[in-house]
């Protein structure tokens, strides 16, 4: 009995300990509460109701307190009848929050129990929301914005419909307020949700009605930049088309020009910072415009041409290239062997590539061994296993370059197997060179099949990450094996035919062009290639 | 029994533009029928009349299930009762132990009024004591469906006329077989053989086929062959019984533009969907591509979460509930939705042990959890290895015990029984206000 009553002390103790440091935070939650009531009852405009109700329910979702939160806005529901709207779009919230809670944590009894009560709750509160608010009024935006976001949850058909509302919401909302932030908030969830086109327009409006005449051009760059440094690539786009368009208009080319080529470099691909190579594109476009090709120094060209490379347009970008190749410039040799990479297997130009690769071939560096490896292959290809073999002899005699050039030399030792061996070239390749170089009418940048690494200028023995997609039409629950035949310079790992994405690194520099094929029962279904540098 | 070997029609009934297949219904018939029908009286049988069961396009352009004139909608699951340890060569028909009197009492119980049939058993008469024993018992109905020799080695040959024959003939069999059955709600031609014609599942080909090189135009030429062989059996079927709908099976909506062309007697369409919570845009993109209405003739969740390597009813639940709520938006006369939903039938009523590795007997008796395919839809257990989340062996909203009872695998309801008994019992869509006022 001792031990028990000593026991049940300690308890005690413990409680109070507990206890001393509980309720006050819970007393300080309750008085917070209670200081906002009082504000919300005594508001005087809408204005200060939203800073009110938005801090309210934090203090609510932060402990996901829904259904208390909801007895809570009923009584003060009862407090002041003009809150309604608030109190109706906030029911409609925290249903629309709890719902989302309850999938999220897995907590099915409440679901199924409640969840079409819920969601009846959702919409009818939205709803008088709606009927209740003015035009103006940021409430009914935001009643629209949670409706559409509601019906695109549940993917329902409801969705098409609350899509066209809230937007038509945002467009009246915009022609009558002052207060824009509601249409970034609107826009912002729309981007978030891939609706990239709504977006964009909203965006538009929010820029329109942001930029006043007063806001001077170095303001006006300083808030795109924001949103360029956000991540927030659309609007800061909007921002940069306003403050471009006043540069055109309002400054000589050759003030214009440099300004434009610092948004360029901004936009151009970056493996580690936020681009947007097309956009880039769309600003050498303007430079050129406006300065034509004085406009760019060599450096400048190479920094379009690989941009457009890794937008794949990679015609334009070997255009640009041949504009560099008698130039002095470091990356003379790179820029070469791409030349002969596009000219070979996007323009299935042979005699080009080759032409180009040999230029490079007997350079002892290492893509000198790439192009005459390249060389080697496009021969075995073609049926002429001596020339190939020359090439790949030439690769490898030199033992002492296996340090500098392991995995081609491998490659090549591989290929001169073969040829040793009176066996066909190794199947993923072979797929891959009849398809880009014999079946012309298989373009390697099939839409079917996308083919995308990270980084894109690796250092050796850095981890590449290599994925392709491939949109094949459904099938149902009848599985298509589809096989992925991947080739080229693939680095330290050898991906099976069954998948579509793996990761590899490389230990020799250079170019390295990663080739796949997919396949299907019925035949090739697409065929893609990418470009990545090792430094 | 036999009424008319009219082709169907569409009459103008009381304003209605009625897609029907235009013949007296069974109980204005003859006197001879109501001799008859007083003689089984008499005899101690039974006997019902077979209900008439038509299509309407309402003035609205929704379309509705009519069986005996009175709005049906289908509340059904896909019905494939192999016991454990056995596959799908098990002839469940003739099964003394009657699977199907458990499992139409529960199905009853949950608010089930239809059974889809992949294909009937070779014993009519056994066939037909299911039929009855579903219906006169529980007033379950029964979907019949024929595979069109989709799964015959080594492919189906559809572009071969006696191929054609062979099955056409099979399937008129069957129509004349069951058709006076009082528990025959309609027809299911084919099932997922429209992606045979796409030439990547069960590749089939013929002589013009393999003389045109374009790779579409070869897909065109075995649609266009494909849907004009199902029509033409969908033609012979009405001739012979107008008192049922035709349905095509159809995987997804692939190929429906070339129906849309070739299957003027389809009367609806058997859709065959996995796209996890909900149908998406289907019912509208039907409208637009081949505007007949549908029944999910297949779709539901597997329990097994291949992720976490364990039975999860919830997450099946999660995904049945959403997507009756997706058809019973989609109903005649539902707010907002297409309009032209009839029902569904969830796959599947049990689960089926043997599907996993079907040539190999001994697996027929372990609940087998290795996944054979990938479907990013159902995204809780996506995760899983390879992405292969969807266990074959795991569809059932019944699962199968090794105990037996009665002779039988004993029946355990799942979570996903239990729910979509209770969204039956009160499924009604809110109409939300497209407009506000401004």
């Amino acid at each position: 009995m001792k031990i028990q009553k000593k026991f049940c002390i300690l308890i005690c103790c413990c409680a109070l300990c507990v206890m001393r440091y509980v309720v006050p935070c819970f007393a300080q939650g309750n008085d917070k509460l209670v200081l906002l009531s009082k504000q919300i009852i005594e508001a005087k405009t809408d204005d200060e109701l939203y800073g009110y109700f938005e801090e309210l329910s934090n203090i609510y979702f932060e402990g996901n307190k829904y259904t208390e939160f909801i007895d809570f806005l009923k009584s003060l529901a009862e407090k002041k009848k003009k809150i309604e709207p608030f109190i109706n779009y906030y029911v409609g919230l925290t249903r629309y929050r709890q719902l989302k809670y309850l999938e999220e944590k897995q907590i099915w009894d409440e679901y199924f129990s409640q969840g079409n009560t819920y969601r009846d709750e959702i919409t009818a509160a939205m709803q008088k929301v709606v009927d209740t608010a003015q035009v103006s009024e940021p409430l009914r935006l935001y009643a629209r914005l949670i409706l559409w976001q509601f019906h695109k949850d549940q993917q329902d058909v409801f969705v098409d419909q609350a899509l066209t509302d809230l937007m038509d919401s945002a467009f009246e909302y915009a022609k009558t307020a002052h207060d824009t932030k509601p249409i970034k908030i609107v826009a912002d969830k729309l981007s978030s949700y891939g609706e990239k086109g709504k977006s964009k327009e909203l965006y538009r409006i929010y820029a329109d009605k942001t930029i006043s005449s007063e806001i001077k051009d170095d303001e006006l760059k300083e808030i795109a930049f924001g949103f360029y440094k956000e991540g927030n690539l659309d609007l800061a786009e909007t921002f940069y088309d306003v403050y471009i368009g006043r540069l055109i208009k309002n400054l000589n080319p050759q003030k214009t020009v440099p300004l434009l080529i610092d948004i360029a470099r901004q936009f151009s691909y970056k493996d580690r910072q936020p681009n947007d190579p097309l956009y880039a594109e769309k600003i050498f476009e303007k430079i050129e415009g406006l300065a034509g090709e004085k406009g760019f120094d060599q450096d400048l060209i190479y920094l379009r041409a690989l941009n457009l490379e890794k937008a794949k347009e990679y015609v334009k970008a070997k255009d640009l290239y041949l504009k560099l190749i008698d130039s002095k410039a470091p990356y003379l040799d790179k820029i070469t062997y791409k030349i002969g990479i596009i000219y070979t297997y996007i323009l299935g130009d042979i005699k080009q590539g080759k032409d180009y690769f040999g230029k490079l071939a007997q350079k002892q560096s290492p893509i000198g061994r790439a192009s005459l490896y390249q060389l080697g292959l496009l021969a075995q290809w073609q049926n002429d296993p001596d020339k190939a073999k020359e090439c790949y002899n030439k690769l490898t005699e030199n033992t002492g370059e296996l340090a500098a050039s392991p995995e081609t030399i491998s490659l090549a030792n591989e290929r001169l197997r073969e040829i040793e061996d009176g066996e066909p070239l190794e199947y993923s390749l072979r797929t891959f060179l009849d398809a880009a170089l014999k079946e012309r009418n298989l373009s390697l940048q099939e839409k079917g099949i996308s083919l995308n690494c990270h980084p894109y200028e690796a250092k050796k023995n850095e981890e590449v990450n290599i994925a392709s997609t491939s949109y094949t039409s459904s099938s149902g629950c009848l599985q298509v094996e589809i096989q992925y035949l991947w080739s080229g310079q693939l680095g330290k790992t050898k991906p099976s035919a069954d998948t579509p994405s793996f990761s590899t690194s490389y230990s020799e520099a250079g170019t390295k062009e990663i080739n796949l094929v997919v396949v299907s029962p019925s035949g090739i279904t697409g065929a893609n290639f990418d470009l990545l540098d090792i430094d | 029994m036999k009424l008319s070997t009219n082709k169907r029609n569409t009459i103008e009934h009381q304003g209605i533009c009625h897609r029907d297949t235009g013949f007296k219904p069974v109980h204005r018939c003859t006197g001879a029928l109501v001799f008859l029908f007083f003689l089984s009286f008499l005899l101690g049988a039974s006997f019902k009349p077979a209900s008439k069961v038509s299509v309407k396009k309402l003035k609205n352009g929704h379309f509705r299930l009519l069986v005996d004139r009175k709005p049906y909608i289908v509340k059904g699951v896909c019905y494939n009762p192999i016991p454990i340890g056995k596959n799908h060569e098990s002839d469940w028909w003739s099964d003394p132990n009657k699977p199907w009197i458990v499992d139409g009492k529960l199905m009853k119980e949950m608010g089930v009024n239809t059974i889809r049939i992949y294909q009937p058993g070779d014993n009519p008469e056994e066939v037909k004591k299911v039929i009855r024993d579903l219906y006169e018992l529980y007033g379950i109905r029964t979907i019949l469906g024929n595979w069109l020799g989709f799964w015959e080695y080594p492919c189906p040959f559809y572009g071969d006329k006696d191929f054609q024959e062979r099955v056409k003939n099979e399937v008129i069999r069957m129509v004349e077989l069951y058709k006076d059955e009082p528990g025959v709600l309609l027809w299911i031609l084919g099932n997922e053989n429209n992606y045979s014609c796409l030439g990547r599942v069960n590749p089939w080909s013929n002589d013009e086929i393999d003389k045109e090189p374009d790779p579409q135009k070869k897909n065109a030429i075995r649609a266009r062959i494909y849907y004009s062989f199902v029509n033409d059996i969908a033609g012979k079927i009405h001739e012979i019984d107008p008192n049922h709908p035709v349905a095509l099976g159809n995987g997804e909506l692939l190929g429906l533009e070339s129906a849309n062309q070739y299957c003027p007697d389809i009367d609806l369409v058997a859709c065959i969907i996995y796209r996890g919570r909900t149908f998406g845009n289907l019912f509208n993109s039907l409208k637009a591509t081949f505007d007949r209405p549908v029944v999910i003739a297949e779709f539901g969740a597997d329990v097994y979460d291949a992720y976490l390597k364990k039975e999860d009813q919830n997450m099946q639940a999660f995904f049945l509930e959403s997507q009756w709520r997706q058809i019973y938006s989609n109903i005649a006369n539902a707010p907002q939705g297409a309009g032209n939903c009839l029902g569904g039938t969830i796959f599947e009523w049990s689960d089926e042990w043997w599907k996993h590795d079907e040539n190999n007997p001994d697996s027929w008796k372990v609940h087998d959890t290795e996944s054979n395919w990938s479907n990013g839809s159902y995204y809780f257990d996506i995760k899983a290895e390879g992405n292969k989340n969807m266990n074959e062996e795991w569809f059932g909203i019944v699962a199968l015990s090794e105990e037996l009872e009665d002779g039988l695998n004993k029946r355990i309801p799942r979570k996903a029984y239990y729910v979509i008994r209770e969204f039956w019992k009160n499924p009604t869509i809110k109409k939300p206000k497209v407009k506000g006022k401004k």
